[in-house]
């Protein structure tokens, strides 16, 4: 079966640093990550280059046997959704927000309105709907971007930190969706600290440090 | 001038207004249609430059900003010269028949209005977070829609640059003398009529064509701090 993604001989520099060095690495469909490594090991960064948000300076992704880049990347960035550790919401509305990708792939006005209560109900956002995005807490901004990507129901989630700023139940929200990309054949990255998560059962885990894989 | 003689001029100004002066009038009309169609045909111009300048990764782009930004301080008059140059009957585009038209002052204003719409633009987008672009990409935007939003983020900014281009070119006197001719009926905008005025010792008229300035510019600042308030001070 072809992998999701394949990554060779990948590097992404800055000036003289090296961000990321990988000679190979597969994602597979059906299988949750999670990445580990110190900050400035290369987590977001790498991140970011299977969102296509972030050109190799070398080496290639492939993207389900192709690679990444004009017409694919476009497929990509339809399938594959990013969350930053500190979220951006758009200056709109909350449910604007939830609605932006949706409304992006031409999904009907009135299922849109439905999809968008659904995750209003997924995020426990219900409290907080009418409140601008920007008065927000951390915790809450997640909230929004959590429920902003699972609307999609993408088939690639890759979530930075998600749960830094969450409180218990939201936390098992996230965890759920760890669960949930191995029984619907999904994929989700996700790049932490919290031992909750690196622990779950099932995951493969996968440590980052200066840039380059190690084992575990 | 004695205080006296500026009183006078001050309601006789006001008179003038409030009688609906029909030359008056037209002065007004002229440098509000002139201003406005200049602004609709720069602004979106404008607005993909500075996005592009800001956001994209090409060769020259530091040389065209700093052009750019050169351009800020270009003299109108200077502006007026090469297009009545050019617009002159023995002048490249001559057989157009452009000069001393509405559309000559139109082409005039949109030319200095631009390098103010779009050195405001870049630095709306230079300024913006960059998150913003990534979160639109990664929730399935292609580069337009990335952009769109972008820009609909510092709407604030975009805004802030539509006005202040306006600002500079409803006010503007080098150019639209140059190139309109200060025709009464056809190319006299508000400061060319100011000008005129003045010159002629016709004080009210000036005066009461410079209220109507200060009123439009005030009515831009009252528009912009109302918008910037909204923006949350973002």
């Amino acid at each position: 079966m072809t992998a999701l993604f394949v990554i060779e001989q990948f590097a992404k520099r800055f000036g003289a640093r090296e961000l990321l060095n990988i000679p190979k690495l597969e994602f597979e469909r059906g299988v949750s990550y999670v990445l580990t490594g110190d900050n400035g090991a290369g987590k977001t960064t790498l991140l970011k280059a299977l969102a296509g948000l972030e050109p190799a300076n070398f080496g290639a992704i492939r993207y389900q046997g192709r690679e990444v880049g004009g017409d694919v990347l476009g497929e990509l960035r339809r399938d594959v959704v990013y969350v930053h550790q500190h979220p951006y919401l758009f200056d709109t509305s909350i449910a604007a927000n939830i609605a932006y990708g949706l409304k992006l792939r031409g999904i009907a006005a009135t299922q849109i309105r439905q999809r968008v209560e659904a995750a209003i109900e997924w995020g426990k956002l219900g409290e907080v709907r009418d409140t601008p995005p920007q008065r927000l807490s951390g915790g809450e901004m997640q909230r929004v971007a959590l429920a902003r990507a699972w609307v999609l129901q993408a088939p690639v989630m890759l979530f930075d930190e998600p749960t830094a700023n969450l409180d218990h139940a939201s936390r098992d929200r996230v965890i759920e969706l760890i669960e949930q990309a191995v029984s619907e054949n999904n994929c989700v990255v996700v790049a932490c600290h919290d031992h909750e998560i690196i622990n779950l059962p099932h995951v493969r885990r996968l440590h980052l440090d200066q840039g380059k894989i190690r084992p575990q | 001038m004695t205080d006296n003689t500026i009183w006078d001029a001050v309601s006789a100004a006001f008179s003038l207004l409030v009688s609906g002066d029909a030359e008056l009038w037209r002065t007004i009309f002229i440098s509000l249609r002139v201003t406005i169609i200049a602004l609709l045909i720069a602004t979106p111009f404008a607005i993909w430059t500075g996005y592009v300048l800001a956001t994209g990764r090409f060769r020259g782009r530091r040389t065209l900003i700093v052009l750019l930004q050169s351009m800020l301080s270009f003299p109108t008059v200077v502006v007026g010269l090469i297009l009545y140059l050019l617009f002159t009957r023995r002048g490249p585009l001559g057989a157009f028949h452009l000069l001393f038209t509405q559309d000559a002052m139109i082409i005039g204003q949109a030319w200095i209005a631009f390098p103010v719409l779009a050195a405001f633009t870049l630095a709306a987008v230079q300024g913006a977070d960059l998150r913003i672009r990534e979160t639109a990409l990664s929730l399935g935007a292609n580069r337009w829609q990335a952009a769109l939003t972008l820009l609909s983020e510092v709407r604030f900014g975009v805004t802030a640059s539509v006005l202040n281009g306006f600002g500079r070119v409803i006010s503007e006197v080098g150019c639209a003398m140059m190139v309109g001719g200060n025709i009464a009926g056809v190319t006299r905008n508000i400061p060319t009529a100011i000008a005129l005025e003045t010159s002629k010792g016709e004080f009210a008229q000036g005066i009461a064509l410079g209220a109507v300035l200060l009123f439009l510019a005030l009515g831009m600042n009252i528009l912009l701090s109302t918008l910037q308030g909204r923006g949350g001070g973002k």
